[in-house]
């Protein structure tokens, strides 16, 4: 008792795993030494203009630009034949891709269970053929080289990136696991049988046809894991896992095709629909998220633990499903380990708000957290915990025990009332109100990290427009040309400068602030049109061409209108425009300003030629640049005042747009993924004192380092620029505000000694409570680690507000001598303060 | 009540959001500027003076050498390891800070009035009434400044906001009475208990300091304010962290404080503030002053528990050695830690 200041905490550990489960998880973390595993297998029609990467996918992805070729030929080399159906090229594409993706994934790719496991579905991971005939791969192929270059155009100016991706919602789970595929199936029949009989043979026929079938593929799948199960029941010597085999092979044989009876069952259903949209969809799950998984399946946890099951056994169940979940990274695992460096989504919701503002904790949301804290490290699922102003003491402690043990928080946080006011706003912009509104929103759920969407019937494309706001201040500085002409990496050309925004003068003869943000505005509306204009191109190829009809099974709307999910089928459509570089943008727009117009510290000419020479020679005017003029994130009301201003701008623009071949609605968001890193080295230099090859500001976080005021005052500057409250009171939801239905990631690093001991947690879950009130809509907590401060060691130019606070001696790290950083570094990573 | 909140102005040396150690809750924590005691392990030396001052921080200066045209008193001159400052001749006019791109010439010292203070001090409200938090008045010495400081802590509290001062305790009984109609908790600082030895290492006797503690505990008799009375300690290693100290403070606490006391913290003494005293160009006689071993702040402890104070008030905080043999933790390596300080 008493020495609080002693208290080790370890690197994180599973802990409390079975003997089956410490099996399980070793062998998965083998990696490319395991002699299973879940890669990409691929497919072929057997023709010679067959395809089966379908690269708009990844147009998202800016790594991936000069392999595109590459992989696409390695697939098809690597594609096996499939012996197709007489008919099939007779039939409409929706039917042929149903009907080869189900004869690949039920005939051809092999069944397999580990040992030990306790749910069945192996391999998912294929590369089926687009199933095209001649003509059609013809003009796909021409669309696509024409998409490719726009987009590759688009990313190498700097403008950001945007694609028709996969994944990157929540299927309607809860139906399908109360109705069975069996009351699916019926209910495309219904449906098809409600056309006339020239629908029939239009493409509504062909899409409720190509669903029927793919809604068979479950049942067909889950009938030969239930053999295989009893195969390996006749082979197994041990009567313990010989039960297990033939129990399993019981739950196949009814679910998925009929509605689970309990937890093993609903378990074992979730997985087979959960990864047959990742084979549906040729995609490795990333945003394949699951939605509240506490609430949906809390009704077979509570029948099966008041029938008798052991708590332990229902968290085995978990348990296998979340190495199942992990195999998604197997796709391209010869390419070594890499990929696991983040969580590709597949997000699990935890705890929330329901009807009526009640919270909806209960006894399964703490097996799950006990299953991530007994699991952890691991990354899928990733774990969303809401929270709300009302969320249980209980459940906040479980939380904050959690962050502290794992020194870095293990989930994302969700808040609901912003999230909430946000949602209802997309609802009343759009003209849904009958399907986001008051009664209803409490049942919204994140996709992917943090990108709101309501659930079952709601794709809202979160990951396909990413748009760089730094790109119109720099065209807003070369009078809407870039500043400087782009010399192509690979080939060494350099193209001449050409007027791509609107010409907007020349700011060296602006007299005032406003003419600048005027300028500013304009240039705003260019870039948004310009992703917009984009994204349609490979939007309308996915719709003519990427049929997903399993998914679409999964997606209320699509069999009631006989659209597919990628041709606008889900009853809420909208496609999510992510803005990047928010606070660079904000900090480059009040650096303008206070250098140029309030302190007249440089001419506009000046500041552009120090744009144009990367800040070289310019030390002086970087400087202030940097650490003089104001900056968002310190709960500054001017400048937070500007990042009002810049979220006006940008959101009001992006309510302007739908897609054209699908007619999604575009809605605002922030959402940087990994971007913010390497678009730095894109982007020119800018106003903030950035310079190219600099890392831009992540999502709606403050630049890197500018927080200098602590994390109550970056959450209120976030908060600020989301809305806040309503002055009158009357916000969205409850007093409350949000520009960004999608919500927006916001990530702050907390100095490990807040977590010290129970009186500093008890202030941690208190300042949790005070982020849902002042707040965003999502948090993840990162806790400052030895290799950061190493590195401002070497490069403190980088960390100059960094602060280290070691109980009640506050300091920033860079103006303190090298033997006392070390030390607080050795402190530090033993976290002992 | 019509007062003089308007005018009155405050030498404030800092403001810190999220404070964790300055009271219950989530805090701000003002910092006021000037100190009547020169205690010898002062964490913060940049607050003793009651005037503005500069410092020039090294790892920020680009080398521009603006601040040495804008000084007007030629102050400021370029050495050997970058600027010098010649303290005689500046007058703290902040010429040099204003010119200064980088931010590496601070002014420590801003005036504030209260209103604006107040407009700032408030900004983290909800944190402050999720956590049961506040607004601290440190130093500094709050009560050097005390018209402001009442201003202000009338000003918060009419505002709702929940407030502490953190006091030394040397000033007029009046004065530090004259703060706590205003005050939720009293931050007390007994350093050391006989007053020879507090003469020796903070300048003063302590006579007043226990006089004063004495009339708070009676004030808050028949008082709603104060709420809480919270004594600190500093252990500093050689001079207050020797048992017999612990021990004489525990038992003034006991006998002579009528149980009004919620917490008496012991907070072990890091030496982390050593490049604050090179940059003032103040030298620092414990420099070198390792930190205190477990064992040792463990045994100071032991002796409050023994002095008879209420075992559930006494805390313990801070720092301890690093026992650097230990090794950096390894995944899975939950060995015990070696006991052998080297630091």
């Amino acid at each position: 008792m008493g020495t609080a200041a002693e208290k080790y905490y370890n690197m994180k550990e599973p802990s409390g795993l079975s003997e089956r489960i410490t099996w399980l998880r070793d062998y998965y973390f083998m990696g490319n030494e395991r002699s299973w595993n879940n890669e990409f297998t691929a497919w072929s029609t057997g023709t010679p203009w067959d395809v089966q990467f379908n690269e708009h996918t990844y147009y998202i992805v800016p790594e991936m630009y000069a392999l595109m070729q590459t992989v696409k030929s390695s697939f098809r080399q690597s594609a096996r034949n499939v012996k197709l159906h007489d008919r099939f090229w007779s039939w409409s594409l929706p039917e042929r891709r149903a009907w080869f993706v189900k004869e690949v994934i039920v005939n051809y790719v092999p069944q397999e269970i580990l040992p030990g496991d306790l749910i069945a579905g192996a391999r998912f991971n294929v590369q089926t053929s687009l199933c095209l005939n001649k003509k059609e791969q013809k003009r796909y192929d021409r669309l696509i080289l024409k998409a490719r270059s726009k987009m590759k155009a688009f990313h190498d100016h700097g403008y950001g990136n945007a694609g028709a991706t996969s994944g990157h919602l929540v299927p309607g789970h809860e139906r399908i696991l109360t109705m069975g595929w069996k009351g699916i199936h019926a209910e495309l029949e219904m449906h098809y049988n409600a056309l006339s009989q020239a629908e029939r043979k239009g493409e509504k026929g062909a899409q409720l046809l190509a669903m029927m079938t793919a809604a068979t593929m479950p049942r067909d799948l889950a009938a030969k894991y239930a053999s295989l199960c009893r195969e390996l029941a006749m082979k197994e010597k041990g009567t313990a896992r010989r039960e297990e085999l033939l129990a399993m092979a019981g739950n196949l044989d009814r679910v998925p095709w009929e509605p689970p009876r309990n937890f093993w069952e609903a378990v074992q259903a979730l997985w087979i629909n959960h990864m047959l949209i990742m084979t549906d969809e040729n995609y490795p799950g990333p945003g394949v998220s699951f939605g509240r998984i506490d609430q949906y399946l809390l009704p077979y946890w509570e029948t099966s633990m008041s029938e008798g099951m052991e708590r332990e056994f229902g968290k085995e169940i978990l348990k296998c499903f979340w190495v199942h979940c992990n195999t998604a990274y197997d796709a391209m695992i010869r390419n070594g380990n890499q990929g696991i460096t983040a969580g590709f989504g597949q997000l699990i919701t935890l705890s929330g708000l329901g009807k009526e503002g009640r919270d909806m904790t209960n006894d399964l949301t703490y097996a799950i957290l006990d299953v991530i804290d007994e699991m952890s490290p691991i990354l899928e699922p990733k774990p969303n915990v809401r929270l709300h102003k009302n969320s249980p003491e209980k459940l906040l402690n479980r939380c904050v025990e959690m962050v502290a043990s794992c020194q870095g928080a293990p989930f994302l946080l969700n808040f609901d009332e912003r999230s909430m006011a946000g949602m209802i706003l997309e609802g009343r912009l759009a003209g849904i109100e009958h399907l986001v509104n008051s009664s209803n929103v409490h049942d919204y759920a994140p996709v992917g990290c943090l990108e709101n969407t309501m659930v079952g019937n709601d794709r809202s494309g979160t990951v396909d427009n990413n748009i760089n706001l730094l790109k119109a201040v720099e065209l807003v500085m070369g009078g809407g040309r870039d500043i400087l002409p782009f010399t192509d990496p690979m080939t060494g050309k350099t193209s001449p400068l050409t007027q791509d925004g609107p010409e907007t003068g020349d700011p060296a003869v602006f007299k005032t602030w406003e003419e600048f943000l005027y300028a500013y505005s304009r240039q705003t509306e260019y870039i948004i049109k310009r992703c917009v204009d984009l994204q349609e191109q490979s939007e309308s190829i996915r719709a003519e061409y990427s049929p997903t009809p399993y998914l679409s099974c999964l997606v209320k709307g699509c069999a009631e209108k006989g659209l597919d999910v990628t041709r606008g089928g889900a009853e809420i459509n909208f496609t999510t425009m992510e803005a990047v570089t928010f606070a660079t943008t904000v900090d480059s727009l009040l650096a303008v300003k206070y250098l140029v117009f309030d302190k007249k510290a440089c001419t506009m000419s000046e500041l552009l030629a120090a744009l144009k020479e990367n800040w070289q020679g310019h030390d002086v005017l970087r400087t202030m640049a940097k650490n003089r003029a104001p900056k968002y994130g310190r709960d500054d009301d001017e400048a937070d005042a500007m990042a009002s201003c810049v979220m006006d701008i940008w959101c009001s623009e992006t309510w302007k747009h739908k897609t054209v071949s699908t007619g999604r609605q575009f809605r605002p968001g922030m959402l940087s993924w990994n971007y913010w890193a390497g678009d730095g080295f894109v982007m020119a230099a800018s106003p903030d004192g950035r310079m190219k090859g600099e890392f831009l500001s992540n999502a709606i976080c403050p630049s890197n380092g500018a927080d200098i005021n602590g994390p109550t005052s970056n959450a209120n500057s976030v908060g600020k620029a989301l809305g806040g409250k309503a002055v009158d009171g009357k916000g969205d939801w409850d007093g409350y505000l949000n520009r960004l239905p999608n919500g927006a990631s916001h990530t702050i690093t907390f100095n490990p000694s807040i977590l010290k001991d129970p009186e500093h947690r008890g202030k941690f879950r208190a300042f949790l409570r005070g982020y849902a009130e002042n707040g965003g809509t999502a948090l993840q907590i990162n806790m400052l680690d030895p290799e950061m401060l190493r590195d401002a060691q070497e490069h403190p130019q980088n960390y100059r507000h960094l602060l280290v606070r070691i109980t009640g001696y506050n300091a920033y790290f860079v103006t303190v001598g090298r033997e006392l950083q070390d030390e607080v570094i050795h402190r530090l990573s033993h976290s002992r303060f | 009540m019509k007062d003089t909140g308007e005018k009155i102005t405050g030498l404030v040396l800092e403001i810190q959001r999220m404070s964790t150690e300055d009271g219950p809750g989530i805090r701000t924590t003002v910092f006021l500027k000037g100190c009547p005691l020169k205690c010898l392990w002062c964490h913060n030396p940049e607050s003793i003076n009651r005037s503005p001052q500069i410092q020039w921080l090294s790892s920020v200066c680009i080398g521009c050498g603006r601040c040495i045209e804008a000084c007007g008193t030629g102050a400021l001159l370029r050495g050997e390891d970058g600027i010098v400052i010649d303290r005689e001749k500046c007058i703290a006019c902040g010429a040099c800070t204003e010119a200064c791109p980088s931010g590496a010439i601070e002014l420590m010292g801003k005036r504030w009035g209260v209103k604006e203070l107040a407009d700032e001090l408030v900004k983290d409200e909800a944190y402050f009434r999720q956590s049961g938090g506040g607004v601290t008045i440190s130093g500094g010495e709050v009560t050097l400044q005390h018209e402001f400081s009442a201003a202000l802590l009338r000003e918060l509290k009419e505002r709702g906001i929940s407030t502490a001062i953190d006091t030394c305790g040397l000033c007029a009984g009046e004065v530090l009475e004259s703060l706590l109609p205003h005050t939720d908790t009293v931050l007390f600082d007994l350093k050391v208990a006989d007053p020879e030895l507090h003469r020796k290492y903070t300048g003063t006797s302590n006579e007043r300091i226990h006089e004063n503690i004495i009339m708070i505990t009676e004030y808050m008799k028949d008082h709603i304010l104060p709420r809480e009375l919270w004594v600190r300690t500093p252990l500093i290693p050689g001079l207050t962290a020797t048992d017999e100290n612990i021990r004489e403070i525990g038992k003034f606490i006991k006998e002579k404080l009528n149980g009004r006391i919620s917490r008496w913290e012991l907070c072990t003494f890091n030496n982390l503030c050593r490049d604050k005293y090179l940059r003032l160009g103040i030298e620092w006689s414990l420099a070198e002053t390792p930190l205190l071993t477990s064992e040792e702040s463990e045994s100071l402890y032991r002796a409050a528990l023994d002095s008879g104070v209420l075992p559930s008030v006494i805390k313990l905080t801070g720092s301890t050695r690093v026992e650097k043999n230990a090794g950096p933790e390894t995944a899975g390596s939950n060995k015990k830690k070696g006991r052998t300080p080297v630091c």
